[in-house]
């Protein structure tokens, strides 16, 4: 066992390393995570337009497309932040300017897209490539302007003000060349050649969003975040780099049948993981706090006791270190066997419809039971799901646990036969 | 003394952030501490850290982290991961007054 985490020292954890903190990969994280207070707020709208009481329900009905207004602004044009953020994060991470990274972003990524005449009305933009179905593209547009912007920098192709212009104002006009750059060669494919850049990108990423939703594209995130865990390294945020993009697109494509009453496609965006998986914390640790707290080794019992509020909460920090469960060839067993056996289960429950698939995203802080009933629009039957699935990861770490403590208890007693 | 403390989010370093708090004031010890994500982390070396400490659960981005704390002229060190717990304070305010000097 000792011998998998050397393996996993040696060789996942470079390779993830180096994932992670590659500059693009990086950018593209940080830019998306900005996003995360607009879509959580803005689906929030989801459960007060559809309320999970019927009463409730019926009286909201008349006013539902109102209330949806703020959801459409925000998780609506999700791909439209995020590019603006990515572009900003990748020009800071050159040490260039950040506002005129996030704005050359943007411009090339609206770029992609071709106004409709709605007549009376003037041009309109289509929202529907600016939410998730534009996220591909955003990323990509955003990553090529930042480049420009470099590029021009590199090269000196900016315009340098003489001495005695004010810094903000001589910076702004760094951007004049990348920006006589970006935009004629983005309408240049875009409109005069006609090559629908975001038809393409879109059926370029399609079978990761497809794979992305499969049974084994949830088992491999949920073994990777383990394994990463396992070896006391944040396996959630090393993942997340990757998976992040495509969770979020399951997930707008979940909010938006959700939003016009189609059944919900897709059983894995986000929050299926944080709720139904990673139940007190990644590993699933919750099973594991319970049975610390009627522990008969003292210590165990003081660390249950010290955990159990943070597990609560889906923090686990305490119980990987403090227990630990990092490098521990007993407890790495139901650490990775628990999240893929209720992974599982949940999979099925959702794909036989016995469970709604989560459409909402919600702060991760909160309680199992409740954050998925929240993420599922109120569905009672997700929260007795959490339930069952705390039990069973429970029983996993049952007998595991046991030996853990058995073996404790015995090297206390061996240390105070030591000092007497 | 002011030590800022990264983690992924913020979140867990708030929980030794209490510890080291506690264990200070009962040493008597003056000290500083918060928590920051690695997002935020660039922006607030900038506030007059006198060291950085690293939870050992992003330690994969420790070379990363100095480069960041090394423009600043900011000390760095790791958690180690027994002292990241609830009972992990003493352990790390050790860590801490090693570097003050």
């Amino acid at each position: 066992m000792y011998k998998l985490f050397e393996l996993l020292e040696k060789y996942l954890i470079p390779v993830m390393t180096k994932l992670s903190e590659q500059r693009h990969l990086q950018a593209i994280r940080d830019g998306i995570i900005s996003t995360i207070p607009l879509i959580i707020v803005g689906s929030f709208f989801m459960i007060i337009a559809f309320p999970p009481v019927p009463a409730l329900a019926a009286l909201v009905k008349p006013y539902a497309a109102e209330i949806l207004l703020p959801f459409r602004m925000t998780m609506g044009l999700m791909a439209l932040y995020a590019c603006h953020s990515i572009g900003y994060h990748l020009a800071k991470s050159y040490r260039l300017d950040g506002v005129a990274g996030g704005l050359l972003a943007m411009a090339a990524f609206l770029l992609t897209s071709v106004p409709v005449n709605t007549g009376e009305q003037g041009l309109a933009l289509l929202m529907s490539n600016l939410g998730g179905g534009g996220m591909f593209v955003a990323i990509l547009m955003a990553l090529f302007a930042v480049e420009v912007l470099r590029f021009a920098k590199e090269r000196k192709l900016t315009i340098r003000m003489p001495e005695g212009v004010p810094d903000s104002v001589a910076r702004s006009f760094e951007a004049l060349i990348p920006a006589a750059l970006i935009l004629p060669l983005v309408w240049l494919v875009r409109d005069v050649a006609g090559f629908d850049i975001q038809h393409f990108v879109m059926s370029l990423f399609q079978p990761l969003v497809l794979a992305g939703n499969s049974l084994v594209g949830i088992l491999v995130p949920i073994v990777l975040i383990t394994l990463l865990w396992a070896t006391g390294i944040h396996g959630d945020s090393v993942v997340g780099t990757v998976a992040r993009p495509i969770w979020l697109v399951l997930l707008d494509q979940n909010i938006a049948a959700a939003a016009s009453g189609q059944p919900i496609p897709n059983i894995g965006p986000e929050p299926f993981f944080q709720w139904f998986v990673w139940i007190g914390g990644s590993g699933a640790t919750i099973g594991l706090v319970l049975l610390m707290l009627v522990s008969r080794s003292p210590y165990l019992r003081s660390v249950g006791k010290a955990t159990l509020l943070p597990g609560i909460c889906n923090i686990n920090e305490p119980v990987i270190f403090g227990v630990p469960v990092m490098l521990n060839p007993l407890l790495f067993v139901p650490f990775l066997v628990g999240p893929v056996v209720v992974g599982t289960l949940t999979y099925f429950a959702m794909s036989l419809e016995l469970v709604t698939k989560p459409y909402i995203l919600v702060p991760w802080t909160l309680p199992g039971p409740i954050g998925a009933y929240l993420a599922t629009g109120g569905d009672w039957r997700a929260s007795v799901l959490v339930i069952i699935n705390i039990i069973i990861v429970t029983g996993i770490y049952f007998p595991f646990f046991r030996a853990y403590e058995q073996k404790l208890m015995k090297e206390a007693e061996t240390t105070r036969e030591d000092l007497t | 003394m002011k030590v800022l403390i990264v983690c992924s989010g913020g979140m867990s370093s708030a929980i030794v952030v209490k510890a080291i708090e506690k264990e200070a004031a009962r040493q008597d010890i003056k000290i500083t501490v918060k928590a920051v994500g690695t997002g935020e982390v660039e922006d607030e070396l900038k506030n007059g850290w006198g060291l950085l400490l690293v939870a050992p659960q992003v330690r994969h981005r420790l070379d990363e982290l100095k480069a960041k704390a090394g423009t600043c002229e900011i000390p760095v060190a790791l958690i180690p991961p027994q002292g990241y717990t609830p009972f992990g304070g003493a352990m790390v305010l050790d860590e801490i007054l090693k570097h003050m000097v």
